[in-house]
């Protein structure tokens, strides 16, 4: 079971790092198209594999913050103090969730109108889109 | 016994521990022919044992012991005294031979307590030191009490115990040396030494510390401040020079450094010096040295390192010094001029106003030697306008504290000056600024006695709305510069970023000073202001003992705003002081407590094991403290992300784990255990002993 579990893992993790590479590979073009300059594959390849790593290390830290918050959710708070290093990207996000929050806000009321079960179902699609964001800034 | 000395004596071939043995261990330690040499004192070794002359401190003590009913406490001295001797061999021989020397001090003698030794009479053949003379004179004591039978074993005793009164004998001698060396240096710096006395003190013993010190510098500080913002004339300052030169070489360095907020005070200095050079440099040089000090102030951490450090001592000395020492005057000038360049003129004759005023205050003549004719005010408009822009602004800013402090000062604002005026330069200026502001504040509430503690509380009644954070800021410029003192409500108010941890330190320390205002407005903005300017914050973590002192000061102050002129001028004198430095270094020397250079240099260079260079050693202070600051800056938002204003060690840990230290293979404990030495262990992990007691 548990080596079946690992292999799972194994799968698993290959596939997230095959999905990783894919998009740091197309990305990559962009900027290539953008910039006119070329990528070797050793560095869309280093480049995945960073982003791989750091996205894990990112996990720990997040659910770190959230327990040091005495949480269980990882929260938009916890994605903030961990983009605090970088001023602008934290500025960025801080945006971004600010928006979203504003347009939760907005939502929420329209469901309230409506319903309030659906209002539940939209904040944490939101905040989940924030969180991916979050990671596209980040990688970006 | 006999073990004990024969380890003690590293020559100790023998472990006899019979006399016998030790007779022939004394033989067989021909090694110790010092001891011997030493042992020829040993008239009184020749009573007990043979050979004395021959005999090693080790053997004789051994005797000594075995045939002595030796006190207690010596055995176990004696091992400790064998284990130090040990390591130094020849020190015991030493003491043997002179009873009176105690080398010991180099062994660091674990054994303080002197039990009655029987010393020998002798002790000391020659007294090479004067401690070793006060050892002497102790051993003499303790020789009294006994009589010397077994010279030999007493001395060998006294050896050990000598280790013992070594401890005694290094107080001894430390204090001996100082005031020795004091008393050579006074001669020619007894009035610089006088000043920087004074400046120390700060607002408490100004008053008294300028009446002692010189009767010139009272006389000088009945100016108000509003005669410092005049252009004075230099004051000649006889006394002064004569200060100034004693102290130009000492505070030469310091004033470097602390030059801006010496500066200020130098160039009232300068102008108080009168003395025709001096006055006229000073007058000139209070543009350049300002804009000099701006520019070195600004520029380099090392000033507000070396501010730091000089500044209680320098900038007290400086600005007595300067205002006394024309010499002095020149480099602050030069200083002042500098920062006046930089900053907008009004800052700079602001801040040179300021510390002219209070340096003027302290030597009673006005010495705003730039300032000509600006009115205070308009230079604290001009400063404000220019506050938003850069650093200088907030020098400026800094320096319009500084006088609207004074400004205030005289019209005796409610709040501590500092908490009011922080606040308002904390409206002003965006977050940074209100950090250097503080942190001028906190340099210049430091430097400043309780006069410019008035002056805060003025301003603070300009600032109503001036969050109690700015009080903060002060206080906590005060706690940080305790360099200087009390003084410095403004330090307290520029602080008003600082951490929760200051708030509370804040709050103790403006409590005691039982100002209201302080207390209140400090209590209820921390916690803006520390979520406001986590920055400010870290510098008001750095400076919680600046900004204690300083909201001590101005609080104190503050009420006895009209209080003798002297300590306003005073404190004037200090602010000013502080203004010039504000606007540049006194913004990061005021309050920002700084890790000592030597330290890092020590640290640094014992790791690289290379020679460095003094560039490198500025590169890696400013690393260092970017580095924590930065890490005190991420200590403080894991704490707000907690919801807890206090830090924890849970922040720690969580700290270490995004740095790395701490991984899932390495938990904190086993850090711990590796890295800590067993005090701080048991403070941090718990231990069972018996009992069932837990400790922690």
């Amino acid at each position: 079971m548990a080596a079946a579990g690992d292999g799972e893992r194994l799968l698993l993790t290959q596939r997230l790092k095959a999905a990783v590479h894919y998009t740091v590979g197309c990305l990559c073009q962009e900027v290539e198209e953008d910039k006119d300059i070329g990528f070797s594959k050793q560095s869309i390849a280093a480049i995945s594999e960073i982003t791989f790593r750091q996205c894990e290390t990112f996990a720990r830290d997040l659910e770190m913050f959230a327990r040091h918050a005495k949480r269980s959710t990882i929260n938009t708070e916890d994605v903030k103090l961990l983009a605090r290093r970088s001023s602008s990207l934290l500025k960025y996000i801080t945006q971004k969730s600010d928006e979203l929050a504003s347009s939760n806000l907005e939502q929420k009321e329209k469901k309230k109108k409506k319903s309030s079960a659906a209002k539940g179902e939209r904040t944490p699609g939101e905040k989940e889109a924030a969180v991916t964001e979050n990671e596209d800034s980040n990688m970006s | 016994m006999a073990d004990r000395r024969a380890r003690r004596r590293p020559g100790l071939r023998s472990s006899g521990r019979h006399t016998a043995q030790a007779a022939a261990q004394t033989g067989s330690n021909p090694g110790n022919d010092s001891n011997s040499r030493r042992r020829t004192l040993g008239q009184r070794r020749l009573r007990v044992f043979p050979d004395p002359d021959n005999d090693t401190p080790r053997v004789m003590l051994k005797r000594v012991i075995q045939t002595q009913p030796q006190v207690s406490p010596l055995k176990p001295r004696i091992s400790n005294h064998e284990g130090t001797e040990e390591a130094s061999p020849e020190l015991p021989s030493k003491r043997v031979s002179s009873m009176g020397e105690l080398q010991l001090p180099d062994l660091a003698a674990e054994d303080t307590f002197v039990t009655v030794f029987h010393l020998n009479k002798k002790r000391k053949k020659v007294s090479i030191s004067e401690f070793e003379r006060a050892a002497d004179k102790r051993l003499f004591q303790n020789q009294a009490q006994s009589t010397l039978d077994n010279t030999t074993l007493f001395r060998s005793l006294r050896m050990s115990v000598g280790s013992l009164m070594a401890p005694d004998t290094v107080e001894k001698r430390g204090l001996l040396r100082r005031p020795r060396n004091r008393k050579a240096i006074d001669m020619e710096a007894f009035e610089g030494g006088v000043e920087q006395n004074m400046l120390k003190s700060n607002a408490q013993n100004y008053l008294v510390d300028l009446q002692s010190a010189s009767g010139i510098r009272t006389t000088m500080m009945t100016s108000d401040a509003e005669i410092v913002l005049n252009n004075t004339e230099l004051f000649v300052q006889p006394q002064l020079n004569e200060r100034s030169q004693n102290k130009l070489s000492a505070l030469g360095p310091q004033l470097s450094h602390s030059k801006t907020p010496a500066q200020r005070s130098k160039i009232s200095d300068a102008a108080q010096d009168t003395a025709g050079p001096e006055g006229l440099v000073s007058g000139v040089g209070t543009d350049e040295g300002r804009t000099q000090r701006h520019s070195e102030n600004s520029g380099l951490d090392q000033e507000h390192i070396d501010r730091m450090a000089p500044v209680s001592p320098g900038t007290p000395a400086n600005q007595r010094e300067d205002q006394q020492d024309g010499s002095q005057q020149s480099n602050p000038v030069e200083q002042v001029s500098v920062h006046e360049e930089e900053v907008a003129g009004s800052v700079c004759r602001l801040s040179s106003s300021l510390s002219s005023r209070s340096s003027s205050k302290y030597l009673g003549s006005p010495v705003t030697l730039n300032y000509s004719s600006m009115s205070l005010r308009e230079v604290v408009s001009q400063i404000i306008e220019d506050l938003e822009v850069s650093d200088s602004e907030e020098e400026m800013i800094n320096t319009v504290n500084g006088v609207e402090q004074e400004k205030l000062f005289r019209e005796a604002a409610e709040h501590g000056a500092s908490a009011g005026y922080s606040e308002h330069l904390e409206k002003e200026l965006a977050e940074e600024a209100e950090l250097q502001i503080t942190a001028a504040q906190d340099s210049r509430d430091k430097t400043d006695t309780a006069p410019s503690a008035g002056e805060g509380l003025a301003e603070g009644s300009d600032g109503p709305h001036v969050s109690p954070g700015a009080e903060h800021e002060t206080a906590k410029g005060v706690g940080a510069g305790s360099l200087d003192r009390h003084s410095d409500a403004l330090s307290s108010s520029e602080k008003s970023g600082m951490n929760p941890l200051e708030e509370d330190d804040e709050q103790d320390v403006l409590e005691d000073q039982a100002i209201m205002l302080d207390l209140d407005d400090p209590e209820e903005e921390p916690a803006e202001d520390e979520s406001e300017h986590p920055e400010s914050q870290e510098v008001s973590m750095k400076t919680p003992a600046f900004v204690r002192a300083a909201a001590h000061n101005p609080l104190l102050s503050a009420p006895q705003d009209e209080k003798p002129a002297a300590p306003k001028s005073l404190v004037q004198l200090l602010k000013p002081k502080q203004v010039p430095g504000r606007s540049g270094t006194s913004q990061r020397k005021p309050r920002e407590p700084q890790i000592a250079r030597s330290l890092i240099k020590e640290v640094f260079s014992y790791f690289v094991k290379m020679p460095v260079t003094r560039e490198a050693f500025k590169i890696v202070e400013k690393c260092s403290e970017k580095y924590f600051k930065q890490l005190s800056s991420d200590l403080e938002a894991y704490t707000s992300h907690a919801g807890r204003k206090t830090v924890e060690m849970a922040d720690v840990e969580m700290l270490m784990r995004r740095q790395g230290l701490v991984t899932d293979k390495m938990p904190l404990n086993v850090l711990i255990e590796r890295h800590l030495p067993l005090e701080y262990r048991k403070l941090l992990i718990p231990v069972a002993v018996s009992g069932n007691k837990v400790i922690p």
